[in-house]
């Protein structure tokens, strides 16, 4: 019941701050100078001003705006319950709600972070066990140079180098986009190609962080009692690292992992742009440029819903993992 | 003319863009001479695999504004007429037309073996369909296309000509005895009509798919969320729609139906790329096999064995453009001081060091290959000329100074000039015409800003804008109305908007356009508009409103193994269902 209520407050203060939040986005996005139809009719010469002028109405840019964000709030938020349909929260150059545009997306979106999180326990994780056990050792002077440069590296400038390299000199991996020409949508092997090099992109900095994080909790698990006991047991090394070490170290990072999806989708943006991946990140930058209002909104809150969310979710796993968070 | 994607992007849409150069050098060899095509047997089979910077909006031709969408919605649905890909001249299509004597009256007849790829007949009613849609839709901005045909404006909703009280739109008449003609009545002769309400964005639009969302009695319904708008599901054109896989790819495949006979290729696929530095690699791994590169990459897809060039120049041009009623920048009102300004820029070495030798310098506004455009020869050509340059600035009352600038009751020659950011090209124009204005004794202070930003400035009339520079990409209508007629010129205490931006205006320059696009004997013939586009031409050769700059080629890439692939200056896509690979 205590934990129910936790959750319910929890839930009941992201509200305000995700309101806070499209409030912010939506002035930002006003203030910037340009506006969007005028923007895609640049050029069209044949427009008259009665023209242009009943596009902005269309799409309420004739409005103040507080009236725009009421509108756009009640569209998108209430589902315009109450009154007839509102373009408020629909797409300027699409002609479509934002949010199923987002949603179509989505799941490119996921694809791309979940492999790259996959990357990063599967690579970060056990480089920083190993360095831990090898303190001191070459291998751990590499695993150390490994987790600073990796967090250096700029990802737009990785990524631009990986396709110079990997796809346009060695053709190893296609450069661009989610499948091969001709292949269909569920040719996963194809979909595996296409998908490596921007998860590695994307995990590096994750693997980066993990390597050093676990190497840190590793190092104080293994000068722990208890893992000298599992030694003076004549427990074999293995087994120490797996059942004992390993484990205990891993709590915290299991606890993290809601609010690394999350900064993993809202970091996809700009790999998806250098590998032309069709994701929330791409189309959301794209409509920024254009100033399509609707879909910068949309991909702000759902970027800033998931993070709240996440952030949440760490907080109830921590809670769970530790009862004294949840009693301060 | 990608290099100015973000203007060219907002073209007036659907019109198959079309560039020029009566010295295009069309299908100039990568590695080595092609065999001749009409000795071959088209073989079936292979995919057209277009590469593209952007993904499509919709795929409702009636809804589109923007290149890429134009570009697949043209391979689904057929329009009535089709340029000339080498002159421009309007030839019928899918439709033959002639006009009434009083040029008010258009006659349509679409092709007895013209039919949707379901069957079904297309008729004068699907014409009327388009219309009707396009009457009622909240978000097409082609409106002002039909705004002249007889009862439209009565049909209409939105804008406030609209009335939206009509259940019919009276000039369109379909014949009840045959379904395949139809007639439009204007309300007056308008040159451009032909062009603007029956061109490759105002073809038929299928009746028994569409008509359901246009009711004539309820101008609150539209076609703008209907499902069709994205997943068409019949098809004119040589291809119909498979699958749209957002952000990546467009599917389109053969229509077997096709009224000309089906096409070679079995699919035409739009693939979205990242750049044009992706866009040339793709096309060298064969990934991509049809897509147009920046200058800066001829000469590594020249080296490639297995692609071949064809490059023409582009309708359009990139221009430094002046502010005639700037009260910062009174210097730019003077007519000799902007000559002296075309004198003292070498736009045949930019042409040279920027575009690589891939382009033509501009002195008036219709590029050469326009029927419109003026014998070359009438035209000052501005030659780099820094002495002529100077003694026309002097001529204008101003003397140099100690620091080595003209200036005139105390105030230095110098003003402002502002290109978009991230665009190299015209990043490049602005730092080598302020070093070469320098040179002539004239300051320029370089700015760049966000494209949106200086669209904003510019269409609003904002006169910090000095000078400009920006680039317009031109249809096949040469109508330079929209840009130049003094009723274009933006007024922010009216808050009103266009494009002649530099506020120009000369004795006879208004009459010239307007007699070009509506004559008073109602002769819409070449030769008498061209008469009256000679006069404009010359005016603003003369009077240099723009630094009129270059356009610049375009350069399209396919593998040598495609035949028929025969690119104009207006059109590209003209007879792609003969597109074939050889195998």
């Amino acid at each position: 019941m205590r934990s129910l209520k936790y959750i319910l407050r929890r839930l009941l203060y992201a509200i305000p701050t995700l309101l806070a939040i499209s409030i912010l986005t939506f002035a930002l996005s006003r203030l910037a100078p340009g506006d969007p139809v005028r923007l895609f009719t640049f050029g069209a010469t044949d427009l008259t001003q009665q023209d242009i002028e009943a596009l902005r109405h269309t799409y309420g840019l004739d409005q103040p705006a507080p009236v725009q964000y009421g509108d756009w709030l009640w569209s998108a938020v209430f589902f315009d319950v109450g009154r007839p349909p509102s373009l408020a929260s629909q797409s300027i150059l699409y002609h479509r709600p934002a949010a199923g545009l987002l949603f179509e997306r989505l799941g490119n979106t996921l694809q791309l972070a979940l492999a790259a999180l996959l990357l990063q326990l599967l690579i970060g994780v056990p480089l920083g066990v190993i360095a831990a056990f090898k303190r001191g050792s070459l291998t751990d002077k590499f695993v150390r140079i490994f987790a600073v440069s990796g967090h250096a590296l700029p990802t737009f400038w990785l990524g631009l180098m990986l396709i110079y390299l990997v796809s346009v000199n060695l053709r190893l991996l296609p450069s661009q986009g989610l499948l091969t020409i001709g292949h269909d949508q569920w040719d996963i092997p194809d979909r595996l190609r296409h998908i490596l090099m921007p998860a590695f992109v994307l995990a590096l900095a994750g693997i980066a962080n993990y390597s050093r994080y676990l190497r840190t909790e590793t190092l104080e698990v293994i000068s722990q009692d208890f893992i000298r006991t599992a030694h003076a047991k004549g427990l074999r090394e293995r087994t120490v690292i797996v059942s004992h070490a390993f484990r205990n170290a891993l709590i915290p990072v299991v606890t993290a992992l809601g609010g690394i999806l999350a900064v993993l989708v809202s970091g996809a943006l700009i790999v998806e742009q250098v590998f032309t991946w069709p994701g929330v990140g791409q189309f959301t930058y794209a409509a920024v440029r254009s100033k399509d209002y609707p879909i910068v909104m949309a991909g702000v809150m759902f970027a800033s819903t998931l993070l709240v969310l996440s952030y949440i979710i760490r907080d109830i796993a921590y809670s769970v993992v530790d009862p004294r968070i949840k009693a301060s | 003319m990608h290099r100015f994607a973000r203007t060219t992007s907002r073209l007036i849409a659907g019109i198959a863009v079309a560039s020029i150069v009566a010295t295009a050098c069309a299908g100039q060899p990568g590695g080595g001479p092609e065999p001749a095509a009409s000795a071959e047997t088209p073989q079936k089979g292979g995919r057209i695999i277009e590469g593209s910077f952007a993904d499509i909006k919709t795929l409702n031709p009636m809804l589109t504004n923007d290149v890429p969408s134009s570009n697949v919605t043209g391979r689904i649905y057929e329009p009535l007429y089709l340029p000339d890909p080498k002159t421009g001249e309007v030839k019928p299509n899918l439709g033959k037309w002639t006009i009434s004597s009083d040029g008010l009256t258009y006659n349509w007849e679409i092709d007895a073996n013209a039919s949707w790829s379901d069957g079904k007949p297309i008729t004068g009613e699907d014409y009327l369909t388009d219309v009707k849609a396009i009457a009622r839709s909240k978000a097409t901005v082609r409106k002002s296309n039909y705004e002249l045909i007889e009862g439209f404006n009565d049909y209409c909703v939105g804008p406030a000509t609209c009335k939206g009280t009509a259940t019919a739109i009276s000039g369109i008449q379909v014949d009840k005895s045959n379904p395949k003609k139809f007639s439009v009545k204007f309300t007056k002769a308008f040159c451009p009509a032909l062009v603007n309400a029956f061109g490759t964005t105002a073809g038929p639009l299928p009746t028994h798919i569409f008509g359901k969302y246009t009711v004539d009695n309820d101008p609150t319904k539209n076609i703008d969320a209907a499902p069709e708008n994205t997943a068409p599901t019949v098809a004119s054109g040589p291809f119909k729609f498979k699958e749209w896989r957002k952000g990546d790819q467009v599917i389109l495949e053969r229509n077997d139906t096709y009224w000309k006979g089906p096409a070679f290729a079995d699919q035409y696929i739009f693939k979205v790329v990242a750049d044009s530095t992706v866009l040339a690699a793709q096309l060298k791994t064969g990934e991509i096999n049809y897509g147009t590169i920046e200058a800066k990459d001829f000469d590594d897809i020249a080296r490639q064995e297995n692609l071949k060039i064809s490059e023409y120049q582009n309708l359009g041009y990139t221009y430094i453009g002046w502010n005639t009623k700037s009260a910062g920048a009174p210097a730019l009102a003077d007519k000799r001081v902007r000559q002296a300004l075309a004198y003292g820029l070498d736009m045949d070495l930019v042409v040279k060091q920027i575009l690589f030798g891939h382009g033509t310098k501009m002195v008036q506004h219709h590029p050469p290959v326009s029927w419109a455009a003026p014998d070359p020869k009438t035209l000052n050509q501005y030659p780099l000329d820094k002495a002529k340059a100077e003694d026309l600035i002097k001529q204008a009352g101003y003397a140099k100074g100690s620091d080595g600038f003209y200036a005139k009751e105390g105030k230095t020659l110098e003003f402002s000039i502002v290109a978009n950011s991230g665009n190299k090209v015209r990043e490049t124009l602005l730092q080598v015409a302020t070093e070469q204005y320098k040179g002539i004794g004239v300051k320029v202070n370089p700015k760049l800003e966000a494209f949106e930003t200086m669209v904003d400035k510019l269409t609003n009339g904002n006169q910090e804008i000095q000078g400009w520079i920006i680039g317009w990409s031109l249809g096949i209508e040469p109508d330079p109305y929209g840009i130049w007629h003094s009723s274009q010129i933006p007024d922010p205490a009216k808050k009103t908007t266009g494009f002649n931006f530099g506020a120009f205006t000369a004795p006879g320059f208004d009459k010239a356009m307007e007699d070009g696009r509506s004559p008073a004997n109602g002769d819409c013939s070449q030769a008498a508009r061209k008469k009256n586009y000679e006069t404009f031409n010359k005016t603003l050769n003369d009077e240099q409103p723009y630094n009129f700059g270059f356009s610049d080629n375009r350069i399209a890439v396919t593998p040598k193994s495609m035949r028929n692939f025969d690119p104009g200056p207006f059109s590209t896509y003209w007879n792609i269902e003969k597109w074939w690979f050889k195998q």
